[in-house]
This record gives structure tokens, C-alpha cells and sequence, in this order.
């Protein structure tokens, strides 16, 4: 293959990453229009962003592989993040820790459980199903407040686990990255390199033919929505973490932003290829998105809407790559 | 042709049409006359469904020429041709249930009929013509199959269709209701429409057909009058001759019973039993929806069905799941391979490797050079043409793909491999050796049950032969003394 850089390749290499190229040029413009862009300042303020969104499309990205959808990660956020706070007082930080984990374990099994028990192995049966499981527990979040907020007190000891995850370092890096290259570095292996790994992407394929062949689609489906939920619940605590207060309803939101990072990356939203590694670049692109159009002045309403069309015009490019490729 | 005197509705001439790796018609010419009944018949893949939907408009042909009611037909859609009346009545009826009769029969036209109200005094004129009494207010989802088709029917003739195709109408229609859809058919002949009727059944199209057209593997084998033809003549042609040398000799060392399958019954199945025996090829013969698919499904675990017992060498265990299956020594290479057998954005590596993949995993982890080294063996041992290993499998001919999904179930060594349409769509050459290694597996011990819509490949391969219609076993042949004819005719025993 030629490796020399021509006018040719450039215009390949865009074609094929349009929405990386586009979210590039952004950056660059913003950094001329805006000199606050690359303040030490501003690039910590992205990285703080990205810590709670990358767990949650890195859950969702073995989701979108296996062919699937979760939207229920939204209410996940919000009940483990209400919960999880919530607890540390009456019965300590690590234990208050735990629990939260363990409910994002259990809101992704009962999913899983609903979703194969329903016969929703369909990804549209399977977005509904979630999306009427993220009411339920934003509700439960809801019930469990009064609707009111959960503030966290630091009422029992000098050292809290939730300050060093929410604003520590370890060496140069914060906390939060530190588990971000911790949950990659597991997810990668298994993505990679595991029997599981490889069923999820089988899954994704094609369903029915790695059924026949004696693939365990079932418990892939399990397993996913399973590192979903937990995956959601690290995400909550690390927004909680940094915000020190959980709200009922703080998750809303996330679910459409972690499809919208791990499409982006370039993982195919009919499943069976990706990997965790495209949904890193493709949450940073999201979130350096919204820095520069957060510094550029330009209002929340209108960067919804180009979520949307983004979102649109990433599905839209990679139908046409797969229609191109099937012929 | 007798009908000199009358003029030809439909003139197809020279019409060919190729999907990758296979020709699904082959310079087809026939002629439709006015107020004509016009049967075709052919074993399934035969053609058929492929011309008519070129005539809708579903499918363009690739050369040749169409010429309905004077005009040209050339790059048209389904609406077009609907509209120069030319109509077509599928199988699977094109419906909506939630609206209601009149609604359904002027779907998409409410605008020139003058609104979603007004259909309803139109659509009873339609269907008091055809003598149907059916309440045009009343939801489609109410009514039986054979009133939809009366619907159909009725909208056919909205359009003012000058030929109307059916495609298999009688297959779920009780005795009476076959009764009324003939009075029907014959009423709009009479009306000067000429109709296609498409059917397994040769019972029908001796009943009221004029003439018949013969399909087989994508040829026009004849063209004919109805009181010319003989049913035997009939069936020869749509069965055809086997070319010698297609096949490699028979395999003979039948041995022990391995396989008992009894008491399987489903919605279709109706207490199907059988048995299979060691290094034996048992051949399926039955129609597309016969049951045959399902049987096999129902042991290999493909579909979950309660009480079935299976004994595989004298022991009776439990199948829930194909998994299972594969455990206790099955394979099976499926139907549809495009949806059922292969992963089509995969490598070949992966595709081949997919059964193996438990064998491969050591404490959750994968070991990738036991996975090349078994694709690569497998590649080798049966010839699959491809660039690479790594080559996405949907760049291979058919022939190929389907040898990779047979290397996939041979590294498993299986004792009982399930084929179920294993030569579909694939060139000659390929057939010869898929056949080749068919027989090589049942000499290495291995037994075989075929399913195939080809009667020939199923009469040359097997050992045995069952045939299977509505659900029921019908018979049992040994293919040495059956003739293809005493065969099918079980096979449409209905």
C-alpha cells in the first residue's frame, strides 16, 4: 500500500471519517476564534466531562456490538447516583460503593432478563424495552428522594473516596482517568481476546446463524446489558464524585449521548464490529464538540440539534459504507 | 397452440434473469391469451416466482422482452403495472389488517376516489361482481384467508386487470372456499381476464386450467394444452432426467441405527418418527413448507419442542438448544444461507471457526493460531477458493461459501450432519463436489440426513428416501426401486 501523503488519500481519509474530520476543524477554529480554548484551564474542564461519559459508552459499545441497544442507562445513573450518596453516611463509603455497583449490575440483568424472557431480540423491541425500564428506574430514583436532590457530607472521616475519585490525583493523572484506563483495559481484552468478546460481535452479526452454530447468544445478551448496568453505575459515581450532590434525575440525557459517542467512534448501530478503542476518540469528539460550541457561544438548544444531525449523519455514512461494501 | 383465434394478452420472449451465481431464468418465452386460464406449475426454484415478479415489476430482467396488452413493459414498478392492469396476487396476501375492506381494496387512492369514506359504495360494486358478500365496513383482520383473497381479488380488479396472476392461492383454502375461488376464476374469464394460476397442485390444474406451462431450474421446459398432456407426462417434465455422471456412485455401508426420532408434533408436525442409520444418506423429499425444514430444526433444537424424543445410539437425551445438539455429535448446515448459515461481514477464518469456537477457548480466552490453523486446514482440505483467509466471506461464489460452512461443522467430526438444501444455488462443479464429500463423510462413519427440493440430487445421493407432505411422514422409498414419479406423487399426497 502507498503510504505517501497526496491530495488523493486526504480526501479518502475524509470521506471516511467526515464527522472526525468536521469535529477537527471545529477545534481548530475555535482555538483561533477563542483563545481560552487551549488554557490548561479549559482542557481540564474536557477531561472532567469526559470521565462519567466514557464508562457509559464504554458499557455501550459492547451493547451496539452485540447488536442491541440499551437506553436505560440514563435511569441508571440517576438511581445508583441517589442511592450511592445517599448511603454513605448510614453505612460507609466502600459498602455505600458497592451497593451502587450492584444495582447497575442488577437494573442490566433484569434488562437482559426482560429482553430475552420478551422475546425482544430485535434492536427496536429491545430500545423500547429500555427505554420504558430507564422511566422505571428514574422513577424509582424519583420515589426513592421525594424528588429532592442528595447532597454528600463528609461527616465520618477526613479521607473520602468520592474527593479522591471526584477531584484526586494519583501521580499527574486524576483518579477518574485512572479508572477510565482500568475499565479499558479490561473491556479491550475481553473485547479482543475472549470467547465472550468474539460471541458478542457473532451476536451482532448475525443472530440466528451464531445461534445454530452453538454461539451462547442468550448469555451474550446477558453479559452485555450486564457490563451496561455496571458500567452506567462507575459512570454515576464518578459524576456524583465530582458534582458532590446526586439528583433523580441527573442521568437523563446520557443514554442518547453514549450512542451518539460510540456511533461517532465508528461502531456500526447494526452490530457485530467496534471496539471500545473507536468509542474513546469518538466520546472525546463529542465532548471537545460541545467545548468549542460552549465557547464559541453558541446556545444549548441549537448543540442539541447538532447532536441529532450528527447522530443522524453518522448512521447515514455508515449504511452507505455498508451498502457500498455489500455490492 | 389451438388458440389461433385468439390475441395474446402477454407475449414474453427471450426473457433471462441472473442472481449472483445462479441463472434463475433462462431465455423464457411464453404466451397469454385473452380470457385464458393459464396454469404454471414446477417444483420449487424452478422459476416461477422469479418471472412473475419481473412481470409486477419486483424484480428487472436482465435481457428479453415483454410485450402486455400491446405495450412494451421496460424498467416498471409495482404501481405501474398494476395500473396497466396487470395484477398479482401473492401467497403471502399483501394486506393491511387494521384497516377495513373497502379501505384495503382503494389502499393509496382515496384521494381519486373522492375521499377515505367514499371507497366504501365502490368497493361493494367490486365485490358484488365476484359475488362476495363481505361487509366493506368490516376489518381485514376478521376474515378468513380465503375472504382476503376475495379481496385481492376485488382489488385486482379496481385497477380494471386485464390478467391477474395468482401465486399459489388453494394453499390454505378448505374444499368449499377451493370451490367458490373456481366459480370465481371461471366468472372472470368469462369477463374476457385472463388469469396465470400458479400451483403445486396438479389435481387444479387438470380441474379448470386450459393450458399449462412447465418450469424447471429456470428453463421453459414446455408449453401446452391442458387435455394434451397426461399427468405422468406432467410430473417427468417438472422432475426432469438425471444427466449421468452428475452424481458420484452411491455410498453403500449402511450399518447400526443411530438416530430414533419419534412423537415430534408442532402447529405443522404431525407425530413425525423416523430413524437413521450409520453411514446412511436419508433423503428428504417434500414441498417447501412441507414440514421437512421444521423436522430437522425441531432435533437439532433450532425450535423448542416440547416431548419429542431422540435416541442417538439406543439412549434417549435431551435437545433444548442447538448447543446441546452439537454436544451430542449433530451438525447442521441450514435452509437459508445467507440469514441462517453465515456471518456475511466475517472473515472466512471466523466463519469457519464459529463451532469450534468452545474448543479454541482456554479459560475464556481465544487461541487465535489454533483458530487460523483450523481455517486454514479446513480451506485446504475442501478447496474453498479464496483470496485469503481473511477475505470477508460474502466476496466468495456461493459454492464456496457453502463448503466453508460445511468445514465448519467437519472440524467437529459430527456423527449425525443435517443438510437441508445444501447445493441451493450453487454451479454445477461446486454440486459435484459437495456430493463427493457427502459420500466421503458416511464412509468415515458419519450419517446423513439430506433435505432437498432437487428431486434428482435427493434420488442419486440417498440411501433411503422419505417423503413428507402437510406435516405427516407419507412414505418410505429405497430410491434403487422407486421410480421419481411413485415419489412425488406421495410427496403431494395431501
Amino acid at each position: 500500500m502507498d503510504k505517501k501523503i497526496t491530495t488523493q488519500s486526504i480526501i479518502t481519509f475524509t470521506k471516511n471519517n467526515l464527522i472526525i474530520v468536521g469535529i477537527f476543524i471545529l477545534a481548530i477554529i475555535t482555538s483561533f476564534v477563542e483563545p481560552n480554548f487551549l488554557t490548561v484551564g479549559n482542557l481540564q474542564n474536557v477531561m472532567r466531562q469526559f470521565g462519567p461519559l466514557i464508562m457509559v459508552s464504554l458499557g455501550m459499545t459492547f451493547i451496539i456490538m452485540g447488536g442491541m441497544i440499551d437506553l436505560s442507562v440514563g435511569g441508571i445513573i440517576s438511581l445508583v447516583a441517589v442511592v450511592t450518596i445517599s448511603l454513605i453516611d448510614p453505612i460507609g463509603q466502600a459498602a455505600a460503593l458497592m451497593v451502587g455497583v450492584t444495582i447497575g449490575l442488577i437494573c442490566g440483568l433484569l434488562n437482559s432478563f426482560l429482553i430475552l424472557k420478551g422475546g425482544a431480540l430485535k434492536q427496536a423491541e429491545a430500545l423500547f424495552l429500555t427505554y420504558g425500564m430507564s422511566v422505571v428506574f428514574t422513577a424509582v430514583a424519583l420515589i426513592y428522594t421525594g424528588a429532592a436532590p442528595v447532597f454528600m457530607s463528609y461527616s465520618k472521616t477526613d479521607f473520602s473516596i468520592f474527593t479522591a475519585i471526584g477531584e484526586g490525583f494519583i501521580g499527574p493523572a486524576s483518579t477518574s482517568f485512572i479508572i477510565f484506563l482500568v475499565c479499558l483495559l479490561i473491556l479491550y481484552i475481553i473485547e479482543s481476546r475472549t470467547h465472550i468478546g468474539r460471541s458478542i460481535c457473532l451476536t451482532g452479526g448475525n443472530m440466528i446463524a451464531a445461534r445454530l452454530a452453538g454461539i451462547p447468544t442468550e448469555k451474550t445478551i446477558i453479559f452485555i446489558y450486564a457490563v451496561s448496568g455496571v458500567m452506567a453505575a462507575i459512570g454515576a459515581v464518578v459524576l456524583a464524585s465530582r458534582v458532590t450532590i446526586a439528583s433523580p434525575l441527573m442521568g437523563k440525557g446520557y443514554e442518547t449521548q453514549a450512542i451518539l459517542a460510540v456511533v461517532v467512534g465508528g461502531t456500526a448501530l447494526t452490530g457485530g464490529k467496534g471496539s471500545v478503542l473507536r468509542t474513546v476518540i469518538g466520546t472525546l469528539l463529542i465532548i471537545l464538540m460541545s467545548n468549542c460550541l460552549n465557547l464559541l457561544g453558541v446556545t444549548t438548544y441549537i448543540q442539541y440539534m447538532l447532536r441529532g444531525a450528527i447522530l443522524i449523519l453518522a448512521i447515514w455514512l455508515d449504511n452507505r459504507k455498508q451498502y457500498s461494501e455489500g455490492n | 397452440m389451438e388458440n389461433n383465434n385468439a390475441e395474446a394478452i402477454l407475449k414474453i420472449k427471450e426473457v433471462s434473469k441472473a442472481f449472483p451465481g445462479v441463472k434463475a431464468l433462462d431465455r423464457i418465452s411464453l404466451e397469454v391469451f385473452r380470457g385464458t386460464i393459464h396454469g404454471i406449475v414446477g417444483e420449487n426454484g424452478a422459476g416461477k416466482s422469479t418471472l412473475m415478479k419481473i412481470l409486477s415489476g419486483v424484480y428487472q430482467k436482465d435481457s428479453g422482452e415483454i410485450v402486455f396488452d400491446g405495450n412494451k413493459i421496460e424498467d416498471i414498478t409495482p404501481i405501474q403495472s398494476m395500473k396497466m392492469g396487470l395484477s398479482i396476487i401473492y401467497q403471502e396476501l399483501n394486506l393491511v389488517n387494521t384497516m377495513t375492506v373497502g379501505e384495503n381494496i382503494f389502499l393509496g387512492r382515496f384521494g381519486e376516489m373522492g375521499g377515505r369514506e367514499a371507497v366504501h359504495s365502490k368497493a361493494r360494486i367490486l365485490l358484488d361482481r365476484i359475488g362476495c358478500q363481505i361487509d366493506t365496513q368490516k376489518e381485514v383482520s376478521e376474515l378468513s384467508v380465503s375472504d382476503k383473497q376475495m379481496i385481492e381479488i376485488a382489488k385486482a380488479l379496481s385497477f380494471d386487470s386485464k390478467l391477474i396472476i395468482m401465486d399459489e392461492p388453494s394453499s390454505s383454502l378448505t374444499f368449499d372456499e377451493m370451490q367458490q375461488l373456481i366459480k370465481i376464476i371461471h366468472d372472470l374469464k368469462n369477463k374476457g381476464i385472463s388469469i396465470i394460476y400458479i400451483s403445486h397442485k396438479l389435481d387444479e390444474i387438470f380441474n379448470f386450467c386450459e393450458v399449462v406451462t412447465v418450469m424447471r431450474d429456470g428453463h421453459l421446459i414446455e408449453t401446452r394444452n391442458v387435455n394434451a398432456i397426461s399427468r405422468n407426462e406432467m410430473i417427468s417434465m417438472m422432475v426432469g432426467r438425471t444427466i449421468e455422471n452428475e452424481y458420484p456412485s452411491r455410498p453403500n455401508y449402511v450399518g447400526e441405527t443411530v438416530l430414533e426420532v419419534e412423537n415430534i408434533n408442532t402447529k405443522l408436525l404431525k407425530n413425525v418418527h423416523f430413524n437413521l442409520k450409520k453411514g446412511e444418506i436419508l433423503g428428504f423429499v417434500g414441498l417447501v413448507g412441507s414440514g421437512r425444514t421444521e423436522t430437522v430444526r425441531a432435533i437439532f433444537g433450532a425450535d423448542k419442542v416440547k416431548n419429542k424424543s431422540i435416541k442417538l445410539d439406543g439412549e434417549l437425551v435431551s435437545i433444548n438448544n442447538p448447543i446441546d445438539a452439537i454436544n451430542n455429535g449433530l451438525a447442521m448446515v441450514p435452509e437459508d444461507r445467507k440469514i441462517q448459515g453465515l456471518l456475511l461481514q466475517f472473515s472466512v477464518e471466523k466463519n469457519i471457526s464459529l463451532a469450534s469456537l468452545s474448543e479454541l477457548t482456554y479459560y475464556g480466552f481465544l487461541r487465535e493460531k489454533e483458530e487460523r490453523d483450523i481455517s486454514e486446514r479446513q480451506i485446504k482440505s475442501l478447496n474453498i477458493k479464496t483470496p485469503s483467509a481473511k477475505t470477508k466471506i460474502q466476496m466468495l461464489s456461493g459454492g464456496n461459501q457453502q463448503k466453508a460452512i460445511l468445514g465448519r461443522w467437519l472440524e467437529l467430526k459430527p456423527k449425525i450432519l443435517i443438510l437441508d438444501e445444501p447445493t441451493k444455488g450453487i454451479d454445477v462443479g461446486a454440486k459435484y463436489e459437495i456430493y463427493l464429500l457427502m459420500k466421503k463423510i458416511v464412509e468415515d462413519g458419519g450419517s446423513i440426513i439430506l433435505i432437498s427440493s432437487e428431486l434428482p440430487e435427493v434420488l442419486n445421493m440417498s440411501n433411503r428416501v422419505l417423503t413428507i407432505c402437510n406435516g405427516r411422514i407419507t412414505g418410505e422409498f429405497d430410491p434403487l426401486q422407486a421410480s421419481a414419479d411413485e415419489i412425488m406423487a406421495k410427496a403431494f399426497e395431501f
